[in-house]
């Protein structure tokens, strides 16, 4: 059977998954946006604090997802519980590293002019930080995303949701006809998910990035 | 200087300005005058001479003592957990040791290679010749960081057989891109007066690159080298599916054979191998960091 005779007979199976791993990616995603740029912005003043989110995060992304679902697995069960943690956990680092990265790459010299010009610190934050800062956030975002597609797929091997489900009935098929066709299905249809997402922040960031910054 | 107020028209040099006295100026329509009349205005008082130390030693020991701790209690309880046969067969004959080696190995290799791909590539696609080019450059590496690794690493698998060289190469080219995008980034991100600037006293181009450029991005490239090496030990647990060995080896035969400790060992020792590459990651970071960019409050 070659890949589009196996695409045609699997397509509702595949449609399904992909649906399934982009919207457990999305979900994932919205939640360690709001929570990562939260706290870079709470944390990027004081070096300590910096430090002390960047190195948690840090911590919680350099468990291995194999072994962090692992340990998942005893407490909130198989399935979508342990993907959802894992994937938020998982989506925090570039967002909250790049956030703090950026916060602080902010000239001060500009943070003075807007203090200058009578700006509150919340709009200082708002109006001058922000937007200034808002260019490797958005591209922490994007590697977060990516990354979160590929862990989606690992959370298949805990019987998560999604196209993961596919490469590992490839994997465990090593050597019969069907195995190149499943991985092939999985890893593409999970590329072309991620590209669709990242066409989208790029649209996004069109929207987005202040016009004064953008190159 | 006259401090021009925000939502008047004129911000350039106002043609009929009469010449004021000094020390005197203008705000909001009101004339003040600076106390001390006539003095030169004051250069502001020199930061303090003290540069503040980069290195602190709770930096250097909280990490490893910390890990130290871990590693011990884990020893410890590990001692005094039951193993049956399986897990005592899957840890026999130094497994643990060949098999922490082997992620070393995996680690430091891919890292190696993404580095000198990465931020070679990164310079040249941001300089005037190249740069239409980085943008074909930079989809082209999404495509192949979007490629879940361990989708990549089973097509590498089916492609070149099992063994070392399949997880090597997935590990490289899952790493590239968040280096390549972080150089692209750091020298993008770069003030376009500053290498104005630089090449109106008459710098050559490669000495904007090195003397300006370069320095300036720094921070955003440096941590692109640490996301990678985060990401390249994350993937070196992969290896095993593939018959590259390391300590997903560990990790997959716990969680396979449903026994916890094997599966606990494995995790926490490429945890603690994990932090200690971030640490030591972090410590370049301070080190090579520039001077003149680091924030003062």
């Amino acid at each position: 059977m070659n890949f589009w005779d196996y695409l045609s007979s699997r397509h509702e199976q595949l449609l399904a998954d992909a649906f399934q791993h982009a919207s457990a990616v999305f979900q994932c995603m919205v939640i360690a946006t709001l929570l990562g740029v939260l706290i870079g912005v709470v944390t990027y003043r004081s070096e300590w604090a910096g430090n002390l989110a960047t190195l948690t995060t840090s911590t919680i992304l350099t468990v291995p997802s194999l072994a962090l679902i692992g340990l998942l697995i005893p407490i909130v069960g198989l399935g979508v519980p342990p993907t959802v943690i894992a994937l938020t956990l998982y989506g925090l680092l570039p967002i909250v590293r790049n956030a703090i990265v950026g916060l602080r790459g902010v000239d001060p010299s500009l943070v003075d002019a807007a203090k200058g010009i009578g700006m509150s610190r919340t709009a200082r934050l708002f109006k001058v930080e922000l937007p200034l800062a808002w260019p490797p956030i958005l591209t922490g975002i994007r590697v977060s995303t990516q990354m979160l597609m590929g862990i989606a797929a690992i959370a298949a091997y805990a019987s998560g949701p999604g196209l993961g489900n596919e490469i590992f009935r490839g994997i465990g098929s090593l050597g019969s006809k069907n195995a190149l066709n499943q991985v092939l299905a999985g890893t593409l249809g999970i590329v072309v998910l991620a590209l669709l997402f990242d066409a989208a922040y790029v649209l996004v960031g069109r929207l987005t990035i202040s016009r004064g910054i953008r190159v | 200087m006259s401090p021009s107020p925000a939502g008047e028209p004129p911000l350039g040099p106002h043609p009929a300005e009469p010449r004021r006295p000094d020390g005197e100026h203008e705000v909001r329509g009101h004339t003040f005058r600076d106390t001390g009349e006539g003095e030169p205005e004051a250069t502001p008082p020199l930061s303090p001479v003290r540069e503040p130390r980069r290195l602190t030693w709770q930096k250097l020991t909280f990490l490893p003592v910390t890990l130290l701790v871990v590693l011990l209690i884990t020893w410890l309880w590990f001692r005094n957990a039951e193993l049956d046969s399986i897990s005592q067969n899957a840890l026999a004959d130094g497994n643990v040791w060949v098999r922490l080696r082997q992620h070393i190995e995996l680690t430091v290799i891919s890292t190696f290679f993404v580095l000198i791909i990465a931020i070679p590539l990164g310079i040249l696609l941001t300089r005037k010749r190249l740069r239409p080019a980085a943008p074909f450059a930079m989809a082209l590496a999404n495509i192949g960081q979007a490629t879940p690794a361990i989708g990549l690493l089973a097509l590498l698998v089916i492609w070149m057989g099992i063994g070392k060289k399949a997880a090597l190469v997935g590990m490289v080219i899952y790493a590239v891109l968040p280096v390549l995008s972080n150089t692209i980034a750091g020298l993008k991100a770069n003030d376009p007066t500053l290498l104005e600037a630089a090449r109106g006293i008459g710098m050559s181009p490669a000495g904007v690159l090195t003397k300006v450029e370069l320095p300036l991005a720094v921070p955003l490239i440096l941590a692109g080298v640490r996301t990678a090496l985060v990401l390249n030990v994350g993937t070196a647990t992969l290896a095993t599916f593939g018959g590259g060995g390391g300590l997903g080896d560990l990790i997959s035969t716990g969680i396979t054979t449903q026994r916890m400790p094997v599966l606990v060992l494995g995790s926490i020792l490429t945890v603690a191998l994990a932090l200690l590459v971030d640490w030591l990651a972090s410590l370049a970071e301070l080190l090579l960091r520039p001077r003149g960019l680091e924030v003062r409050s």
